[in-house]
Parts: structure tokens; C-alpha cells; sequence
């Protein structure tokens, strides 16, 4: 029966986040926030899995203390139990700390058949926690999964690899990251949200996890995010008569030379 | 001892690579070498201006295999920089190189350059909604999108080219592997798309824009959900943070709001049109020519227009 831990990073929404037109600067006082989509799909494939062979599913997420809110929701969708890393290092981290903190993090809690991740994250896009997690851990690492079987103690998966699909196993212990692909996560139901409640969380202390500042210091410094802006021409027709406009989007393509 | 290092295992994306990495040169004074894993492709770069090639012979070029190797080479010869070509083979590459180097990694950097001990690059957050600077301090990686710069041209002097034996990782075996977008079709090339939405009621219903894709000599392409919820078109067709990135003459977006996933994968289109029911949908904010109204209506007539 498979041990398996799901990793998640509870980001903001990015629908939520404005942009200042004055400076261009990011307003994100009013975003919410979410568990993001993509670790969605990691923490549903591994409840699927337990939910249809048995086994246990937990959860293990690092973020600023915020990522506190993150735990009922995380528990909704399936884990038994939910592993949490909320510190201040978390807001300017980059994949090499995260990767440092959740495999300390793992060392810690113990050992587990499959670990999933995400294809990567909805805020930062980085695509590396999985490679990464895997490199520290020395454990062998699948990556772009869009489908996958777990049979005894192979994992059976068919990974993407931008000009080909390949069908490939791993024995456990190993990491595998999803695509959104590979299943629809579940809206939790109304059972499922008061079933949260009664699971449990554990809070995992960053001093508790024997990493020196170097490992918790970011290599890729982000600086001066600010929104991007479309400067387009914004010629938009709009006139009760079809044809009228339809004469004139036909003329401004001839004028581009695109007909 | 090469400090700047590229690698891709696509041929057309490697010699893409050479441009920022002859750039970077200029300041950090360092040679490039130039790591793939196809004789050709390692023939040519021979001749694009790398100080040295490096020929990766692997039996199965998958990421796990690669990935050690050409990390250890980095390590071996003191990198720098390490330039990586953005395909999915290459970013899991990519994040195990930065992990064994204990460096930073910036994905899908827009833009390069080194000042003092450290790189600087662009790039995207939040799907697209922002872009900010990354500062790495060196030895740094970063992943490249294919396209991001064009092939330098020839330099007139050839490389040496080195051929290193790669093993294979046992822990990982491959059953089989299938070539994927055997239609044919690579919408990346595409000069014109024709880009399709929910605002299609029915699969049928694409017809009206495969029409005015042919009257326009444009390629049919989509959002992620006529790909992935829909199945409407195969997923290679799909444009977005995590589908296609296009760069096309002509975006024609008809039935789609734009949301910034998806226009992320085309906003650098030379002309955008929008053809949407819906006055209000952000895709108008980010074209160039648009009509407000009914795609159902509008497509026939547009398509009409233009074979006159």
C-alpha cells in the first residue's frame, strides 16, 4: 500500500491581483489566497490513488505564516494529514530554498514511496521544486506526468517530453510532478470541508530543520515586479451593422498587409 | 575551461542559444562551449561562434541521464553561466544542474546580461500579469524559450568538437516512446492563427473558423479549454503559460475573453484582432483591431470579405 506525499505552495490569486496604472506597481492588498492549480492536480492524483487502492496520502506545504489558511483546504481534497512550514523566509524565496526547506522537511517526517509535485507554481512558474526536491533527496525524479499507475511498488507513468510521449516506471522511493492534465481536481464537498476539520496538521519549525542561512537565502533575487502592459492600437469596431465592421476590420488587415 | 555553457537537445533552440551566450562573452570574457546531443546539430554549432562542442552520445537522451552529465561537466569546467534550452526535457534538466551547482535558476528568462559577479535576467510572474528582474548570483542557469533570439551567423571558424559517453539512469526505465504532434501541424511556425474559444457552442460550430482560417492561409489554434476540458483540438494547438508560445504576423482571437494565461502565449504577436460579443472582455484591451459582436455572425461575413 503506497505512502505517498503531495507537495503544495498556497499562492496568490493571481485574478485578484491589480495593477497600478500610475507606476504600473502590483496591488495584491485585495488577493485572496489558493492552493495553486497545479499542486491542485498533484494532491487529487494521490488521493485518487489512496482512495482507490489504499494507503495514505499527507500533505507538506511551505509558505509565509499565511499558509496557515491553506490547511483545511488542502485536507478537503483528500490527504490524511497535513505537514506545514510558515515563515517569514518564504515570501522572497526562490526554488533553491523551497527545495531546501521541503527536503529537509521530508528528512524530518520520514520516508515515503511517491512524492508529488505540481508541473510548477500559478504565481512564480519556476518548474524546478520537483528535479530539485529529487537532486537533494537523491531519489530519481519523473517529470511532466499527464497519466500514471502505481502497481505494487512501481509507479508507472507516461511522461510528456515536449516531442514525445514516454512510457516509463520508477520503483519507490521517487518524486513525480503533474501536469494539469492528468485529472480535474474535485470542488470538495460539504462531507469533505467538515471531514477537514477533524484531520490533523502539524506545524514543522524552520529552526527546527537544521538549515544554515546560505540554504535559506534565495540564489535568484527578485526584483521590481511591475505589471505588463499591452500597448496596442485598440481600433475596436462597433456598430450595430455587422457588414459596416466587417468592412472595416477587412480594410485595416489590407493596410497591415495581412490579406 | 568554458564558463559559459549552453545546452539543448532541439538543434534549431541550441544555435538560438549561442546569441545570448556570445553576448554574455563579451563581459565575462569567458569561452562558450556548446553541449547537444545530435552530430549535426553539434557540426553546426561548430561553425556559430562556441569555442567548443561537446557531442552528448546517449542511448535514450532522457532528462535523467542527462541531467548528471552535463552538470558534472559544468562543475569540471568552473561554469559561469549556464544557458539551457527551455523545452520540457530541458527545464527538468535545468532545475538538477542548478541543485547540484547550488545556483539559481531563472525559467523562461526574456532577457540576459552579467554585471559584476551576477546575472541578470527578465522574466514573467503570475501567468503573465507581471514581469520582474531576477538577480543570480554566479555560477547562475537559466532557461531559454525557443525563439527568444534568433541563430547567429556563421563566425568563419570551426570548434573542436568532444564526444562524451552518457549512462544511462537505471532507476528509470522506458517502456516506449512516442513522437507527439505527428499531425504535422507546429503552430509555433504558423505566420497566422486563427484562435478559437468557449464562445464556440459546439465542435461543429469551429468550421465557421476554419474557413476564415483558410480564406486568411491561417492556422487554427485554441484556448485550454477547448484542448484539455473540450478535446475539441489536439493539446500541441492550445496557446498559454503552459501550451504553445506564438509569435505570429496575424493573432486573429474570436470567441475567447483573454485571460492573461492564455494571452501570455500570444501577446507578442506583431497585429492582434479580437472578434468577441462581450465589450468588456480584456482580450479588446490587448488588440489591435477588433469587432464587437456575435462570432456566429461576424466569421461568415469576415470570411466573405476577405476572398473578395
Amino acid at each position: 500500500m503506497p505512502k505517498l506525499l503531495a507537495c503544495y505552495k498556497w499562492t496568490l490569486n493571481e485574478q485578484d491581483i491589480k495593477i497600478n496604472p500610475a507606476d504600473l506597481s502590483l496591488d495584491s492588498s485585495r488577493a485572496k489566497g489558493k492552493i495553486s492549480d497545479f499542486d491542485r492536480n498533484a494532491i487529487e492524483e494521490a488521493s485518487l490513488i489512496v482512495e482507490k487502492q489504499g494507503g495514505t496520502v499527507d500533505a507538506l506545504s511551505y509558505g509565509t505564516p499565511a499558509v496557515k489558511q491553506s490547511l483545511k483546504d488542502a485536507l478537503s481534497r483528500g490527504p490524511n494529514k497535513v505537514y506545514w512550514v510558515g515563515d517569514a523566509s518564504a515570501e522572497n524565496a526562490d526554488a533553491f530554498v523551497t527545495a531546501n526547506v521541503l527536503a529537509a522537511a521530508i528528512r524530518k517526517i520520514g520516508s515515503y514511496d511517491f512524492i508529488f509535485c505540481g508541473e510548477g507554481s500559478t504565481d512564480m512558474f519556476y518548474q524546478q521544486t520537483g528535479p530539485r526536491l529529487a537532486q537533494l533527496l537523491g531519489l530519481p525524479c519523473i517529470s511532466y506526468v499527464e497519466k500514471l499507475e502505481i502497481e505494487g511498488d512501481v509507479l508507472k507513468a507516461t511522461r510528456k517530453l515536449g516531442d514525445c510521449l514516454e512510457q516509463v516506471n520508477v520503483k519507490a522511493p521517487a518524486v513525480v510532478s503533474v501536469l494539469s492534465e492528468i485529472n480535474k481536481p474535485r470542488i470538495p464537498t460539504l462531507k469533505q470541508v467538515l471531514g477537514a476539520a477533524k484531520k490533523p496538521n502539524e506545524e514543522i519549525k524552520v529552526s527546527d530543520l537544521g538549515l544554515t542561512p546560505a540554504q535559506l537565502s534565495p540564489k535568484a533575487v527578485r526584483k521590481g515586479a511591475r505589471g505588463f502592459v499591452m500597448n496596442r492600437k485598440n481600433v475596436i469596431y462597433k456598430e450595430s451593422d455587422a457588414s459596416a465592421n466587417v468592412a472595416k476590420l477587412a480594410a485595416s488587415l489590407a493596410a497591415e498587409g495581412l490579406r | 575551461m568554458p564558463g559559459i555553457i549552453v545546452f539543448s537537445e532541439d538543434g534549431a533552440l541550441a544555435q538560438q542559444l549561442l546569441t545570448p551566450a556570445l553576448e554574455l562573452k563579451k563581459t565575462l570574457a569567458q569561452p562558450v562551449a556548446a553541449i547537444t546531443i545530435d552530430e549535426n546539430t553539434a557540426k553546426t554549432l561548430a561553425t556559430l561562434g562556441a569555442d567548443s562542442v561537446v557531442l552528448l552520445k546517449a542511448e535514450k537522451a532522457t532528462p535523467e541521464a542527462l541531467a548528471p552529465e552535463i552538470a558534472d561537466f559544468c562543475a569540471r569546467e568552473s561554469a559561469a553561466v549556464v544557458l539551457i534550452g527551455g523545452t520540457q526535457r530541458g527545464k527538468h534538466v535545468a532545475a538538477q544542474i542548478a541543485a547540484k551547482l547550488q545556483a539559481g535558476l531563472t525559467t523562461d528568462a526574456k532577457t540576459l546580461a552579467v554585471a559584476g559577479n551576477t546575472l541578470q535576467c527578465t522574466r514573467i510572474l503570475y501567468a503573465g500579469l507581471a514581469i520582474c528582474e531576477e538577480e543570480l548570483q554566479l555560477p547562475a542557469v537559466a532557461t531559454i524559450p525557443a525563439r527568444t533570439f534568433l541563430a547567429p551567423a556563421a563566425s568563419g571558424s570551426a570548434a573542436s568538437i568532444e564526444t562524451l559517453e552518457v549512462k544511462p539512469d537505471t532507476r528509470i526505465t522506458v517502456d516506449s516512446s512516442t513522437p507527439i504532434g505527428t499531425s504535422g501541424v507546429d503552430i509555433t511556425a504558423a505566420h497566422k492563427l486563427v484562435s478559437v474559444g468557449r464562445g464556440f457552442r459546439k465542435k461543429e460550430d469551429l468550421k465557421l473558423a476554419e474557413e476564415l482560417a483558410a480564406a486568411l492561409d491561417a492556422e487554427i489554434s485554441c484556448t485550454r479549454g477547448i484542448a484539455e476540458d473540450e478535446h475539441w483540438l489536439p493539446l500541441e494547438r492550445y496557446i498559454g503559460i503552459s501550451g504553445q508560445i506564438v509569435k505570429p504576423d496575424l493573432y486573429l482571437a474570436t470567441g475567447l475573453s483573454g485571460q492573461v494565461q492564455h494571452m501570455v502565449g500570444c501577446r507578442e504577436s506583431k497585429v492582434i484582432v479580437a472578434i468577441n460579443n462581450d465589450e468588456r472582455a480584456p482580450i479588446f484591451e490587448a488588440a489591435d483591431y477588433g469587432i464587437v459582436g456575435d462570432l456566429y455572425q461576424v466569421l461568415p461575413l469576415l470570411t466573405a470579405a476577405l476572398k473578395n
